[in-house]
């Protein structure tokens, strides 16, 4: 099998629409990542109205909404009651906008991309998942897992 | 200004410096540091030229002033930048850093390795703050600790909101125009203005990051105040103790709190988290001298 995007990336994939709110996208992670699926989601293509890829949202935009702009000083206020911080957080984020915190620097290969063209990506971009753009539609996306998954064989030198 | 033996005396930089310094080449837009600044909820980005060296610094009062004099987001950031960082080195004494900080009137110095080849940390006011909170509360000399004052209750009950905030509260009118607050913005010491009606009542908050956040959006600065303001406006009351206030901004992911006194529209001060922080360290008998000051920052 060929070593480009079209043969690693999953084409079975989810998008989430840039009006959700952090609490859906959350959800949605969740539902595609729920029993029966083979991999817990952290991220998601973000998509317009007219299902155009605008944007991507990971574990890592939210998590940057969440930190506390002060952490670094009232970490070590010890007599600070902080009881129900988490909760309180948690709740101010939920209804925040995708399209708020989504990452709209978009890195996308093509169907013909070959696998280190997009290991050189990864890597360099610390992303850790890339969207497969053909003719301007989502045709997949490509995980590094996946594309390590893809090496698996060669590179425990089975089967020789 | 810092005295001579004061608790922070040993110190150098690196060890209140943060490590993450978060930069983009000069040839950026405006817009891409308004997202970036919002997104990390930072106040500055440091730039870099060509070929990567340290060319410039850009925070959210030069976004302010590019808005106010009408730059198009796409414009690049070396047009829009204050002057070649002002730096330190990760070795230099904490006190001297603080003294240029002092005199050069900032709050934040961007820290060299020593050998003076590339750009190691961040050295921000706040963090000298949470540094010598650290301190105080594990010093020996701590006279409430050498009481044995077990109960933490009892050390925080002894500020009161009043004696710690700043009053004179800049205030503009709900109709003002963004350019008025941006002007007001402009000589002021705080990253927000207090919106009041035209019955003298606060309505409303505007930031700096309302500001670039409108600017962003595409909002004209002729528009009024009250289409970008934050209608909430988060007070505590002068008598309140000084840990019930820094709870309140923690809880709020705040910056500062409008004091008031006797009733909620009465506002007669502002606090800011850091001034709260920072009087909250060095400040029992022990070490008074360790009680930081630098006149006229906007924290």
């Amino acid at each position: 099998m060929e070593p480009i995007a079209k043969n690693i990336m999953v084409s079975r994939f989810h998008t989430i629409s840039h009006s959700a709110t952090v609490a859906e996208a959350v959800r949605a992670f969740k539902e595609a990542g729920g029993p029966g699926e083979k991999r817990r989601v952290f991220g998601m293509m973000v998509v317009d109205e007219q299902g155009n890829l605008i944007g991507m949202l990971s574990m890592y935009d939210i998590l940057l909404l969440l930190r506390p702009k002060h952490i670094h000083i009232w970490a070590d206020m010890s007599d600070i009651d902080i009881s129900g911080i988490i909760d309180t957080v948690c709740e101010r984020a939920r209804s925040v906008k995708v399209e708020d915190i989504m990452t709209t620097e978009l890195i996308t290969v093509s169907p013909d991309t070959h696998l280190f063209a997009i290991l050189d990506i990864m890597l360099r971009k610390h992303v850790r998942r890339l969207p497969v753009i053909d003719n301007g539609k989502i045709v997949g996306i490509v995980y590094i897992s996946d594309l390590f998954y893809f090496l698996y064989d060669k590179l425990a030198g089975d089967g020789l | 200004m810092v005295e001579k033996h004061s608790m922070l005396s040993g110190f150098k930089v690196r060890e209140a410096m943060r490590r993450q310094v978060l930069s983009l080449p000069d040839s950026k837009s405006v817009g891409k540091a308004i997202s970036l600044l919002i997104k990390y909820k930072i106040s500055a980005l440091l730039l870099t030229d060509g070929d990567g060296r340290p060319s410039g610094v850009v925070s959210k009062t030069d976004i302010m002033n590019a808005y106010y004099a009408d730059f198009p987001l796409d414009q690049e950031l070396r047009s829009i930048a204050a002057a070649s960082p002002i730096t330190c080195t990760e070795q230099d004494p904490l006190e001297a850093a603080l003294e240029v900080m002092r005199q050069n009137r900032i709050y934040r110095l961007y820290v060299y390795d020593q050998a003076h080849t590339r750009i190691v940390g961040l050295l921000a006011y706040p963090d000298i703050v949470g540094l010598l909170y650290r301190l105080c509360r594990s010093c020996k000399r701590n006279y409430l600790i050498q009481k044995g004052v077990r109960e933490e209750a009892e050390v925080i009950r002894r500020f009161t909101v009043k004696e710690v905030m700043t009053p004179n509260v800049q205030s503009n009118r709900a109709n003002d125009t963004l350019y008025t607050l941006m002007e007001a913005l402009s000589q002021y010491r705080f990253g927000a203005v207090l919106i009041k009606d035209h019955s003298d009542n606060p309505v409303g908050v505007v930031s700096k990051t309302d500001l670039i956040l409108a600017y962003k959006h595409g909002i004209s600065p002729e528009r009024p105040a009250h289409e970008i303001m934050s209608s909430k406006v988060h007070g505590c009351e002068a008598s309140a103790y000084l840990a019930e206030a820094i709870q309140q901004m923690i809880f709020s992911d705040i910056h500062r709190l409008f004091v008031y006194q006797d009733r909620p529209e009465n506002i007669v001060g502002v606090l800011s988290f850091t001034d709260a922080a920072r009087v909250r360290s060095g400040s029992c008998r022990a070490c008074l001298t360790t009680r930081i000051k630098i006149e006229d920052q906007g924290i």
